[in-house]
């Protein structure tokens, strides 16, 4: 009986840690929306958590005369979370880590329309775990 | 002791049984989509090509901020949802409904924008998905013009929510026609305000840069020509509109940006540039070719 017990004791407590240890990158992506600075408008939410390969990347067309703005929510703001951008044609547009800092907001003013694409890496990160989210304005 | 067990078998018995209950609904939900066979490429695939369509609210706010008056006369009648029986039909439709909500939130046109609500309900209800569009808080914040700026919030991420579960739930054909009709309802719009204001050439340019967009939608509906004759019947008359776009020449020229730190933010300086050739007969062609198919989905 004692063996039953420990053994179903056992399985709820793996099961437990297995949620705890999740990141739920959802509710950095929910923090974030509203730190998008006034004036601009909610356009997306985009999970920031270390999978298969060392960066999550996302992509959106972007819209010449357009500003966007992109920022980072993690436990430890921005806890070694980079966000660079890239043109279509994979050319670096801005990268949120400048000598040594971490900026967890940029701002865009775009030139050109075409699809752009929003990398997310990790470097120092405690966590690996954190959101964003995507805004415009005219 | 013994109770203690039991209930440890319980909970566990529980827990399983919420999972189960997910699927059953996933089961049901599958049925709904029946006869639409899969794309030929993987759902993923596409959900990485659907999240790069940008938001018709930007073309709303376009218009809106370059000083373009509010003409209800250029959206689809919110009475025309009874019309629309078919999933391929409601999808298509709720992608134009929601772009004229957006228009009319934009323009604080509540009493038109609270007709446009109703008929997404209609439509998001028909296709099961109705769950994800609150109306009732949408409704709410639509009676007072102060609540702009949550009005859009809570729209984009209604909207954004139904397109993830159509992904997650491998529907994402269905994703395809809702963005499509949004799509095809803003470039509908921004040409008749060109028609309207021939000398604009930000509004040119900007019908020209849909040439982008367009690339993405027809390959996002080939990949469903095989299994869906109605979006392989939509990509042939979206073929027409690209015969014209192909006339529309975008040159890009890259220049490194640079950047200052204000307040906390990086503000980029973006140096790169781009040009759009674009013709005034090219301009009416796509506006006759996105009207006519633009009639045939409303109608």
């Amino acid at each position: 009986m004692k063996t039953i017990i420990v053994l179903v004791l056992s399985i709820l407590a793996i099961s437990t840690l297995e949620v705890t240890g999740q990141c739920n990158s959802e509710i950095f992506s929910n923090e974030c929306i509203p730190k998008l600075a006034s004036g601009f408008n909610f356009l997306k939410t985009y999970k920031v958590e270390k999978g298969g390969k060392d960066y999550v990347e996302y992509s959106y067309v972007f819209t010449k005369g357009t500003q966007y703005m992109i920022n980072i929510c993690a436990a430890n703001q921005p806890d070694g979370i980079v966000v660079s951008l890239y043109d279509s044609k994979r050319n670096k547009v801005a990268s949120s880590k400048v000598e040594g800092q971490f900026i967890a907001t940029i701002a865009y003013p775009c030139n050109t329309t075409g699809i752009y694409y929003i990398q997310y890496t990790f470097d120092g990160s405690a966590s690996y775990c954190g959101g964003s989210a995507l805004g415009f304005k005219r | 002791m013994r109770i203690l067990l039991i209930g440890l078998i319980l909970a566990l018995f529980f827990a399983c049984g919420s999972e189960k209950k997910t699927d059953e609904q996933a089961f049901l939900e599958r049925l709904d989509s029946a006869g639409a066979e899969g794309p030929s490429i993987s759902e993923g695939v596409i959900g990485d090509i659907l999240q790069q369509i940008p938001s018709p609210l930007e073309i709303s706010v376009l218009l809106k901020s370059s000083g373009r008056k509010y003409n209800g006369g250029y959206l689809n009648s919110p009475d025309n949802f009874s019309k629309y029986n078919s999933s391929y039909q409601k999808a298509l439709n709720l992608g134009i409904y929601g772009t004229d909500l957006g228009y009319t939130n934009i323009y604080e046109q509540n009493q038109d924008g609270v007709k446009y609500l109703a008929s997404i309900e209609e439509l998001a209800n028909g296709l099961n998905i109705g769950q994800f569009f609150d109306k009732e808080t949408i409704g709410r914040l639509a009676s007072n013009s102060k609540n702009l700026d949550s009005l859009l919030l809570i729209t984009t991420q209604n909207f954004n929510s139904i397109n993830h579960y159509l992904q997650t739930q491998n529907r994402s054909n269905l994703s395809v026609l809702f963005l499509t009709g949004g799509w095809l309802e803003a470039l509908h719009i921004i040409c008749e305000v060109s028609a309207a204001n021939p000398d604009n050439k930000e509004l040119q340019e900007t019908i020209g840069e849909q040439k982008i967009i367009l690339e993405n939608i027809m390959l996002l509906l080939s990949f469903y020509q095989e299994s869906d004759p109605n979006m392989a019947s939509l990509l042939n008359e979206m073929q027409e509109l690209k015969e014209i776009y192909d006339r529309v020449i975008i040159t890009y020229t890259y220049k490194e940006s640079e950047f200052k730190i204000v307040d906390g933010v990086m503000v980029i300086k973006d140096n790169s540039s781009s040009s759009i050739e674009i013709t005034s007969e090219d301009i009416a062609a796509i506006r006759s070719i996105a009207s006519s198919i633009r009639e045939k989905v409303i109608s």
